[in-house]
């Protein structure tokens, strides 16, 4: 075999060199040469012993290339589908050991195909090795892995930019001159390096970059031809891996290559004129592809200096879902899209279906992230509707594009309209907007508010004909909901949102918002702060969308009164209002209950309960509380945690008695976890239901299989006086986790109030939120002998707004008590915000 | 002639209008305005936050006509406007010495 094998190499080595001495060892005769190497491994993979999984035996740098020189490095890459066991070994050295007898060089790196995976972990080099890899031997179908990872645009753009940089290294190495007179014809300025670099780099980014500006594709490949066969020759009359063009090896050189002249000196002086105009013209491609500052940004996308363009046009034909990335990567970056792009997609979008655009979870999950409001929204969507994509994507737009609806107050065409609305969220999405802070917080607040963007997009769409439009837009909305398959709850807010757009200005500006049944009834249509604050954002950039002139600062404020009365009526005086066994909401829960939930049961756990749960959870929630709540005895806790979202969930149910909801906060802190939001009832029988949503900024849960019947576990023997959650907090407390630094601090703001509700006496506080704030707060409280009978918890950004409602042997607080509360509330916020 | 300036709640002004065009009168100027009555020093509580809120956005209406109409607009505008609430507004009466139609140069013209 050793024979063999031997023969084989001494047979391609001098026909390789035969070519050399005439002259013509360039790219032609490399690539035989290289083939010739890939018969022998292929040979020498076939009578190695098998390995235990499949295995490919991969070509890579030089050699991937088949610019495999006489004396160059033999660059391999072997790839198992599997852990690398003895098998693998015995297999490795079936391949290797014979290719060291036989004096070649072997550079060679072995991987299983997850860590292949792993190249971030790497240095640069081994990735752009995988650029030019070929799979020489052994298992094809491994070589995909290899392409899935150097198709992807975070390896291309960490290519490219890894090859930039290794230019400008060995630039530097070489005085940034590539008027060497004894050139390194492989890592000179302008040499083979630089063929090989902007080779990748044009391929990743601009194939056809080449056939642009003052780079000559021609050109190029005749210095590729001449470099090679000049460099054939040093290997052959060095012996070794030797590429620089001495004074002696030029005459040699010239000499091989026929170089005319009387002397010696005329024909090296022939030689080296070539030499260097060849090198320029490398040079001068180089520089160009820096100039068109080509940069991957995406899946077949990358940024030049004209914008954000397709690379590959048959492959964005084959994968129209892939579009609206272009759009995405220029707001992202904030570039422009070429007139090429946006006219290539004018020209095919009439191809595809609005099912095209998005095909998979993740294509719709993209299209949300991309209509989140921020600068450079309203922009793209003008672009994407110009270029006739937005009406493909979104069908039901196309009949309101230019669409003409006269009436005394629009200024604008249908389509213009909506995407002015959109303009004008994306200014209140902008710091320093224009002059509406207050909108803008709310805005800020709002956790979907890419649902606001998609409620605005269809909220007129009904108008493509004359009838009631509300309706007709609801219709048509639902078409699009269905087909992108959003969560039943994304649904219902945006057929909310587009139902009663137009409820919020007939409220504020044309009904007496002063008469307080006005604004119960519209907190009822409402029903959840979140709505409303979509709402009211959704209103405020609608009428500033009519025209210029419609949104008065005086309207603004009319606005703004009436979100603040029906928030306030929202989450100060819905203690006000509970269910009653008559209520018709009710009778639509009893009706749809499962048959393992009975009515009897639904009754007595939502009597009493404030109406807002029934507008808070839905249906099958419900009947899971009521489930939750069956045989529930004094001390016991029955609850539920599970993940929700980013967010953890805990659903307690147990019967009501002193610092319980204290308790509750208290275990919830001393595990680190920081109440987002939530919710505190307690219904006729004295059955309490407290839910809240966390995040474990610790990752304890996730961490810590046992985590939830830890945390379960606790809240029982807490609730039961078994344990006590101070001694637990109190060490928490002393340490420094809970303390978050660099956010800014305001101060504690306490209001306490008598008025606002009927049944309770509220207590609002806004305060900088911290791990164990609700546990402090409500342990004063529990110390004033104040029952807590309902709280809303919120965190905003920094800010903790809860609002409790409180009484004292079933009666309001009274004066002096609320007085004494509030100072003492006070007193301990602000000593702890100092101590922080 | 007399200009009649109310002061009124800004869903009462569609009412006041048309009780306005019952009289036959149509020319009219519609202002939006702030300001209060009696009810001053009204704050609203937001967040915990108490804020004023004293300065009410109302809608002015001003219409100038004969003097033997001024009581029957004066009725009709109260009753349009009134909801018997603090902050119905008011109605003011001035005394109009000329007025003169811009395009005309006619003098006295309602």
């Amino acid at each position: 075999m050793a024979a063999a094998a031997l023969a084989r190499l001494n047979s391609a080595r001098q026909e390789l060199e035969a070519e050399t001495i005439r002259g013509q060892a360039g790219r032609a005769a490399l690539e035989r040469f290289s083939d010739q190497l890939d018969a022998l491994i292929v040979q020498l993979c076939a009578d190695a012993a098998r390995p235990s999984s499949d295995v490919s035996v991969v070509a890579v740098g030089g050699y991937g290339r088949r610019h495999l020189c006489l004396h160059s490095d033999l660059d391999l890459l072997v790839l198992f589908d599997g852990p690398i066991g003895p098998a693998e070994e015995q297999f490795l050295r079936g391949v290797l050991h014979p290719l060291w007898d036989l004096g070649l060089v072997v550079g060679h790196q072995v991987r299983d195909v997850l860590e292949i995976h792993r190249w971030r972990d790497d240095d640069a080099t081994f990735l752009l090795a995988l650029g030019d890899a070929r799979v020489v031997a052994g298992t094809a179908s491994l070589g995909a892995h290899i392409t899935a990872i150097v198709d992807t645009a975070e390896a291309r753009a960490f290519m490219v930019e890894s090859l930039w940089r290794l230019i400008d290294e060995r630039y530097a190495s070489f005085n940034d001159t590539l008027y060497q007179l004894e050139p390194n014809v492989k890592d000179a300025p302008g040499a083979l390096r630089d063929l090989t670099a902007l080779r990748t780099i044009v391929r990743m980014t601009d194939p056809a970059l080449l056939d642009r500006g003052p780079s000559d594709r021609a050109k190029v490949d005749e210095a590729e031809e001449f470099l090679l066969r000049v460099r054939s020759i040093l290997h052959l009359a060095g012996r070794r891996n030797q590429n620089v063009l001495t004074h002696e090896m030029q005459e040699r050189v010239a000499s091989v290559l026929g170089y005319s002249g009387s002397t010696p000196q005329q024909q090296v002086e022939r030689l080296m004129g070539d030499y260097f105009r060849h090198a320029r013209s490398v040079a001068r491609a180089v520089a160009w592809a820096r100039q068109a500052a080509l940069t991957p940004a995406g899946e077949n996308l990358v940024t030049s200096r004209d914008g954000i363009r397709f690379v590959d046009a048959d492959e964005a034909l084959a994968r129209p879902a892939t579009w609206l990335c272009v759009f995405q990567t220029a707001i992202d970056t904030g570039s422009s899209i070429t007139h090429e792009t946006l006219g290539f997609i004018r020209q095919h979008v009439d191809r595809y279906t609005a099912a095209d655009f998005f095909p998979t979870p993740a294509d719709r999950d993209a299209l949300l992230r991309f209509l989140k409001p921020r600068l450079g929204l309203y922009a793209r969507l003008s672009e994407l509707h110009d270029c006739g994509l937005l009406g493909r994507m979104f069908p039901e737009f196309e009949g309101i594009s230019c669409r003409v609806v006269r009436d005394f107050y629009h200024k604008y065409t249908v389509d213009e309209h909506t995407l002015l609305t959109i303009r004008n969220l994306e200014r209140l999405a902008a710091p320093g907007g224009p002059g509406r802070e207050r909108f803008a917080s709310l805005l800020a607040d709002l956790p979907d508010p890419e649902l606001l963007v998609l409620s605005l997009l269809y909220h007129d769409v009904g108008k493509w004909r004359d009838e009631d439009h509300t309706s007709e837009s609801m219709r048509l909305a639902r078409q699009m909901l269905e087909r992108l398959q959003l969560s039943p709850s994304a649904c219902a807010t945006v057929e909310f949102l587009i139902e009663n757009h137009l409820k919020m200005s007939l409220v504020a500006f044309r009904r007496d918002t002063e008469d307080p049944e006005i604004v119960r009834q519209f907190a009822e249509l409402v029903g959840t702060e979140d709505q409303l604050k979509m709402l009211c954002v959704l209103t405020l950039a609608d009428v500033a969308a009519v025209s210029p002139e419609t949104m008065t600062t005086w309207r603004e404020e009319l606005l703004w009164r009436l979100y603040v009365d029906t928030y306030n009526q929202l989450t100060v005086r819905y203690g006000d209002e509970v269910i009653d066994r008559s209520q018709a909401d009710l009778s639509y829960l009893v009706a749809r209950r499962p048959p393992a939930v009975s009515d009897t049961e639904i009754n007595r756990f939502v009597e009493g309960l404030p109406r807002r749960y029934l507008r808070l959870f839905s249906p099958d929630t419900i009947y899971r509380h009521v489930q939750l709540s069956r045989d529930i005895q004094p001390d016991h806790v029955h609850a539920t945690l599970e993940p929700k979202g980013a967010a953890w969930e805990v659903t307690v149910v147990t019967l009501d008695k002193p610092f319980l909801f204290s308790n509750i906060c208290g275990v919830l802190s001393s595990f680190g976890m920081d109440i987002l939001r939530g919710h505190a009832m307690t219904n006729l029988n004295g059955l309490v239901l407290d839910m809240f949503q966390f995040t474990d900024r610790e990752r304890f849960l996730e961490l810590n299989p046992d985590g939830r019947a830890q945390m379960v576990q606790l809240l029982e023997e807490v609730v039961a006086g078994r344990c006590d959650v101070g001694d637990r907090l109190r060490a928490r407390e002393q340490g420094v986790l809970h303390r978050r630094s660099g956010v800014p601090r305001f101060t504690p703001v306490i209001h306490s109030d008598n008025q606002s509700s009927e049944r309770y006496t509220i207590v609002d506080i806004m305060a900088n939120n911290a791990v164990g704030l609700l546990h402090r707060v409500s342990r004063l409280i529990s110390r004033h002998g104040c029952d807590v009978d309902l709280v809303l918890i919120a965190t905003e950004g920094e800010k903790a707004i809860d609002v409790f409602h409180l009484t004292q042997a079933g009666a309001k607080l009274s004066e002096p008590a609320r007085l004494e509360l509030s100072a003492d509330l006070t007193r301990m916020l602000e000593d702890y915000d100092e101590a922080d | 002639m007399k200009l009649i300036k109310a002061v009124v709640r800004p869903n009462k002004v569609d009412e006041v209008k048309e009780a306005l065009s019952k009289l036959s009168i149509s020319g009219m100027t519609v202002t939006e305005v702030r300001g209060h009555g009696k009810q001053k020093g009204h704050t609203a509580v937001y967040r915990g936050k108490e804020y004023d809120v004293s300065l009410l956005p109302k809608m002015e209406i001003e219409v100038v006509v004969q003097d033997g109409i001024v009581d029957e607009v004066i009725a009709a505008i109260s009753q349009a406007a009134r909801t018997g609430e603090i902050g119905d507004g008011r109605v003011f009466v001035i005394p109009i010495e000329q007025s003169y139609r811009i395009r005309t140069g006619e003098r006295d013209v309602i």
